[in-house]
């Protein structure tokens, strides 16, 4: 397992004992089974890592197989994978899209864009400057003029951006 | 794991060397809730208590420690004891408070050091490291501040491309993930919401914009005020400083008011002149950032006139207390009256001493001379003494106190200069201190807590709460260390002073900022790099090292005090020090050194080198800007290609025909025109019902358009017209064609077209013989309609086209609309081709205003139709009368357009008329043929024959329409030709105003009619017209019915 991700033998295990704290009646110690366990998203949205982020349930669903932010070891493990620092820029944007991608239509347009807003400012801006915001931010950075972001055009952008790497990290 | 483990170090250590970064936390805070530009005052700040911090450091460790430790103690030199006539009042809070008594004999001050060239058993040559540091102290300063400026530049350079996404990055880029504690989280929350308002601040302002004329007016206004109010205030301080001087003079008793006048004086001054400034700055109207620097670069100057203004006067003190003592140097006591006498020309002197001073000028002189302790032979001398002085310095007021002070003491001018730079620092820091409590605690307060019991919002109208001022904050913070670098030769504390002030005004201002400010009402990103700051303070420096660099090479230290006392010139220390203490061959290799046979090439050395680093600096910045353009024009062509590649997507299922039209220009255009026309001609009669045996739809489109005629032609028993009015109408059809193929999403609309056509054709035809007309009016209406009311700007964009070249436009806006709009490209194009048509018809437009709506063109129909019906007597009238009441502006514009267009290829310009305008086509062919003769200065009377000819073209079934083919064709292209120019000039006279449009259409409805009469007479088709009047009945008639 810890080839597909970026963790070692003993930072995974780690990885399944906060895993394991964030629902002890549900997950088993023992996966030698390979049991089915999932936790809701609830719960791992409560862990204290993401407990601040504003985008905690994107993370999570976005990370989810099932896209309804259930999470299995697998996942939680790809989760912290990604978000480590060992992940490569371009893991990182995807996931990064995914996450800015509220409704999950592959493209980034204006309503993800308020909604990320939103979130961010804890809707401190007005609705005026919200959609100025967007508008100037799908200007600048779509290239194919379909006036939403695509993942190229994310990509792009997200790639000459300097502190995304340094930000989008969850030590745990 | 190793290179994981160093990760994990150097990332430890960095956490830890945050945590000792002084108030980085607290910075930070301020940060997230005042916006960065607020945060760059505290840091800007920081770095100036570092760089304090250093000279603490050098005074404190090269000067004052060995002094301290190794001098000879308090009390033992002359320098070094207050005189006893002083011992009483030295501990006096007065004294103390003008830095008088103890506080002047110690180390503090220059005088107190002592001239011994080595002291201790180490021998320390304190004279030599005195010099030595306090200009270390001026290198230092620079040498940091322009290694700061630099690194700041190089950020700014390698950031300066960045800024293209800017909103982008501050959206996804800036929640740091790592975040997981609340307080952090709200404060980042905060920091977010402000750079957001920030960006958005910067993007309104590019948006402004207002009247040049005014802008400029006002900003002239503004400037002419800052002027005024900056020589006001200079005025006013040399005024104050002038009348205290002469007060002192006059007066025996001075009230408190007059001895503190000055000082008062100038900081009122500097406290209200930057918020006038802020005001006039209002005017002016510039991005907040430029006028913060305007703003900044004001205070700088006013906060300079001030400082300037002392020195002089500080100077002009020192000058004539060395030029008395040069002349009566005989003077042993030590007193500090002198210096108080010199002090009362500052303006920030509230010794008590002057009272001493003023009691003595009461006394006479004989009295005085008692007083002291000199004997009575130095005090002749000193009197005797007096009279030349007197006349040498011509400084009238002066002169009691020279007498004075010359009998009582010996002046120590580098103490007096010291003592008045550390009393101007600490009255400065108490008025900020003041300023701080009273204008931002004592108004939060009020407006917090009266703002309840007040008739109107306390908070948000009249005090409010204060803002924090950055401008007026980082100036006043150069100024103050402005005062440190003038000081710091003469008072080796003073920069360990200013630490101390400048700890005290960080967490006074911090707490401030955060208790009773609120954050500035625009905020605005600090440039990235605060190199204007550092400018400033770079500018700052160099104005305040010049004082202290004159003073040290210009006058002669005092004789009994300080280090350098003994020597003629301060610097004499260091070529004494080479003479005696290092071996000779040291000094030989100096005095090379010096002499002029290696300075001055070194000096020529130095030019060159600084003229040759400027000058790769130069293209530096010139290859550095191209290279941001080419990135810039990059990306665009990158935003091309994106387009065009989409574009090419949509086109590629539309057919082969359109990529290569695109591409080719108005000759290929021309080319396709006429190889689509042959086909036309040839089988254009018969043809009519297949369309779609022409591989493109456009020609589909223009068999439509033939089809009427051909129906007509088949019932008419003018066969051989039909083909020639064919032939004409393929071409326009072509060029029509054409010029839909320069977008690509017209097929689709031909396509459509097509479809109409079958369906109409299949509903008229069964009706009657008109049918055929009815139905190429439909077509006419039906496309107008279409294209009308979805384009009214794509009109305009035809216009354009030509202009236009450029594939990519183009492609651009199909591709924006491609989906969702495709019919309207196709329409668009139309329009153009109708526009050619335009030029030669009016009549056309005519019928696409009406038919803006689908349901108009029922409308439409009636309307012409009754134009028509009153027409059979004057054909030519009828249509003018329609023409002017349906004219518009849009058909003005698309008049313009065709004109540009028909004014390219004439050949084009012949083919003008398209699909749409079958009818105007017909018209068209039967003008031709008609005025076949007529030639060039028709073609106005050409289009309105058109215009009116249509309908009787189409009414008249093919009655005139076929005369003779074969020379008509010719014929009619070079007519057609001439006609485009003509009719652009008329069409433009028209476009300017519908009802001038109007009558020209009238007259040369009129010409036309003659013309046609002409033609008439000439080719003997009478005939035709009044077959073509009936026929225009009967058509109405038969419309009408249709409809």
């Amino acid at each position: 397992m810890w080839d597909c991700t970026f963790f070692t033998r003993k930072e995974i295990l780690r990885l399944h004992g906060r895993y394991h704290e964030l629902a002890p009646h549900l997950v088993p110690m023992d996966y030698t089974n390979d049991p089915d366990v999932k936790i809701p998203l609830a719960l791992i949205v409560n862990m204290p890592e993401l407990k601040e982020n504003p985008f905690r349930n994107r993370i999570v669903e976005s990370f989810s197989e099932d896209g309804q932010g259930n999470l299995s070891f697998n996942d939680f493990v790809d989760m912290f994978s990604v978000l480590s620092e060992m992940a490569p820029r371009e893991l990182k944007a995807i996931f990064a899209f995914k996450i800015y991608d509220f409704n999950v239509d592959n493209y980034i347009c204006k309503e993800d864009l308020e909604k990320t807003l939103n979130k961010l400012t804890k809707e401190e801006l007005t609705p005026e400057e919200v959609n100025l915001v967007c508008e100037k931010a799908i200007e600048e950075a779509d290239l194919d003029g379909d006036n939403k972001l695509s993942f190229a055009d994310f990509e792009n952008m997200i790639s000459r951006a300097p502190d995304f790497l340094s930000t989008f990290h969850i030590r745990i | 794991m190793v290179s994981q483990l160093l990760k994990k170090i150097s990332r430890v250590l960095y956490n830890i060397v945050v945590l000792f970064i002084p108030w980085e936390m607290r910075i930070k805070k301020i940060e997230s809730h005042f916006g960065s530009g607020v945060a760059s005052y505290f840091i800007f700040l920081r770095w100036l208590f570092g760089i304090n911090i250093v000279l603490t450091i050098m005074t404190g460790a090269f000067i004052v420690l060995p002094e301290l430790l190794a001098g000879p103690p308090f009390g033992t030199t002359r320098s070094k004891t207050i005189p006893k006539d002083h011992l009483a009042s030295a501990q006096d809070l007065d004294t103390i408070w003008s830095l008088g008594g103890y506080l002047q004999y110690s180390v503090l001050f220059y005088g107190y050091y002592g001239n011994v060239r080595k002291i201790g058993s180490a021998g320390y040559r304190l004279p030599l490291a005195y010099f030595m540091v306090g200009m270390a102290v001026f290198a230092y300063s620079f040498i940091t501040l322009l290694r700061k400026m630099a690194k700041n530049s190089r950020m700014s350079l390698s950031g300066a491309s960045d800024e293209n996404y800017t909103f982008c990055w501050r959206v996804f880029c800036a929640w740091d993930y790592l975040i997981g504690n609340p307080e952090a989280a709200e404060s980042k929350g905060a920091a977010i919401v402000n750079s957001i308002r920030e960006a958005i601040v910067e993007e309104q302002e590019k948006k402004k914009d207002t009247s040049l004329a005014v802008l400029i007016s006002l900003r002239i206004l503004a400037n002419i005020l800052v002027l005024l109010s900056l020589t006001g205030s200079i005025y006013i301080i040399y005024f104050v400083v002038d009348r205290s001087q002469k007060l002192e003079q006059e007066k025996p008793e001075l009230t408190l008011w007059e001895k503190n006048e000055v000082s008062v004086v100038v900081s009122l001054i500097t406290m209200i002149a930057p918020s006038a400034f802020e005001l006039v700055a209002q005017l002016e109207m510039y991005h907040p950032r430029t006028s913060l620097r305007f703003q900044l670069a004001r205070v700088l100057v006013l906060y300079l006139g001030n400082l300037y203004s002392l020195i002089i006067a500080l100077l002009d003190k020192v000058n004539s207390m060395s030029s008395a003592i040069s002349v009566g140097p005989g003077n042993l006591s030590d007193s500090t009256s002198y210096l108080a006498t010199i002090s009362q020309s500052t303006e920030d002197n509230l010794s008590t001493i002057i009272p001493d001073i003023t009691e003595r000028q009461n006394s006479t002189l004989t009295r005085t001379l008692l007083e002291l302790n000199n004997s009575m032979t130095t005090v002749k001398s000193t009197t005797s003494s007096r009279q030349p002085m007197r006349m040498q310095s011509l400084l009238n007021q002066t002169v009691l106190y020279e007498y004075n002070t010359r009998s009582q003491q010996d002046p120590c001018w580098e103490t007096y200069v010291g003592q008045e730079m550390l009393k101007l620092s600490i009255i400065d820091m108490i008025f900020t201190v003041a300023s701080i409590l009273l204008i931002d605690f004592i108004r939060g307060l009020v407006v917090r807590y009266l703002s309840d019991c007040c008739c109107w919002d306390l908070e948000s109208n009249f005090p409010e709460y204060g803002e924090f001022k950055i401008a007026e904050n980082v100036l006043h913070l150069i100024y103050n260390q402005g005062m440190i670098w003038m000081g710091a030769f003469f008072s080796p504390c003073l920069p360990a002073f200013n630490v101390l002030k400048l700890v005290g005004l960080m967490y006074l201002r911090s707490w401030a900022v955060l208790t009773c400010n609120v954050p500035h009402q625009q905020v605005f990103r600090a440039s990235r790099s605060n190199n204007f700051y550092l400018t400033m303070l770079l500018f700052m420096l160099f104005l305040c090292m010049l004082p202290t660099i004159f003073a040290i090479v210009r006058y002669r230290p005092s004789q009994y005090c300080g280090p350098f006392s003994g020597q003629e010139k301060i610097y004499d220390i260091i070529s004494e020090t080479i003479a005696n203490d290092f071996p000779l061959w040291f000094s030989k290799v100096m005095s090379y050194v010096t002499s002029p046979v290696v300075v001055l090439p070194a000096l020529l050395l130095l030019f060159m080198l600084i003229y040759y680093l400027q000058s790769i600096a130069r293209s530096l910045k010139v290859t550095n800007s191209q290279l941001r353009l080419q990135l810039q024009t990059e990306r665009t062509d990158d935003k091309k290609k994106v387009f065009q590649l989409a574009a090419a997507h949509l086109q590629a299922p539309e057919g082969g025909d359109k990529k290569p039209e695109q591409e080719s220009d108005i000759t290929s255009m021309e080319s396709s025109a006429r190889s689509t026309s042959p086909p036309r001609r040839n089988g254009s009669i018969t043809n009519f019902e297949s369309p779609v045996r022409h591989g493109n739809s456009i020609r589909t489109i223009t068999q439509s358009a033939s089809r009427p005629d051909i129906p007509r032609a088949a019932g008419a028993t003018q066969s051989p017209t039909v083909p020639v009015r064919q032939k004409h109408k393929a071409e326009p059809v072509a060029s029509s064609s054409f010029r839909m193929y320069s977008s690509p999403s017209v097929p689709q609309r031909q396509v459509r077209r097509v479809e109409y056509i079958p369906i109409r054709h299949s509903g008229y035809l069964g009706s009657t013989s008109g049918s055929c007309r009815s139905k190429s009016y439909h077509n006419m209406a039906y496309k107008p309609c279409t294209r009308y009311a979805e384009n009214s700007d794509p009109l305009f964009r035809k216009t354009l086209r030509p202009m236009h070249t450029e594939p990519a436009v183009i492609t651009a806006q199909s591709y924006v609309g491609h989906r969702a709009h495709s019919t309207r490209y196709v329409i668009i194009n139309e329009h153009e081709a109708r526009k050619k048509l335009m030029r030669s018809n009016t009549r056309i437009p005519r019928h696409y205003r009406l038919a803006d709506e689908p349901t108009e063109i029922v409308e439409l129909y009636p309307r012409n139709v009754k134009c028509y019906i009153p027409r059979p007597p004057h054909r030519s009238h009828q249509p003018h009368l329609s023409e002017e009441e349906e004219e518009e502006d849009p058909k003005s514009s698309t008049r313009r357009g065709s004109f540009r267009q028909s004014k390219r290829p004439r050949p084009l310009s012949d083919l003008h008329q398209t699909a749409g305008f079958y009818i105007g086509d017909t018209i068209n062919s039967q003008l031709s043929m008609e005025q076949g003769l007529y030639s060039d200065e028709e073609e106005g009377d050409q289009e309105e024959d058109w215009v009116n000819d249509p309908q009787t073209n189409i009414r008249g079934p093919e009655s005139a329409h076929r005369y003779g083919e074969p020379y008509v064709k010719p014929k009619t292209k070079h007519k057609v030709e001439p006609s485009l120019t003509e009719s652009d000039s008329a069409s433009l006279a028209s476009s300017s105003d519908q009802q001038n449009s109007s009558t020209d259409q009238y007259i040369q409805v009129i010409h036309n009619k003659k013309k046609y009469l002409k033609s008439n007479a000439k080719l003997t088709k009478t005939k035709s017209k009044s077959s073509v009047k009936l026929n225009v009945s009967g058509t109405n008639d038969l419309v009408c019915s249709n409809v």
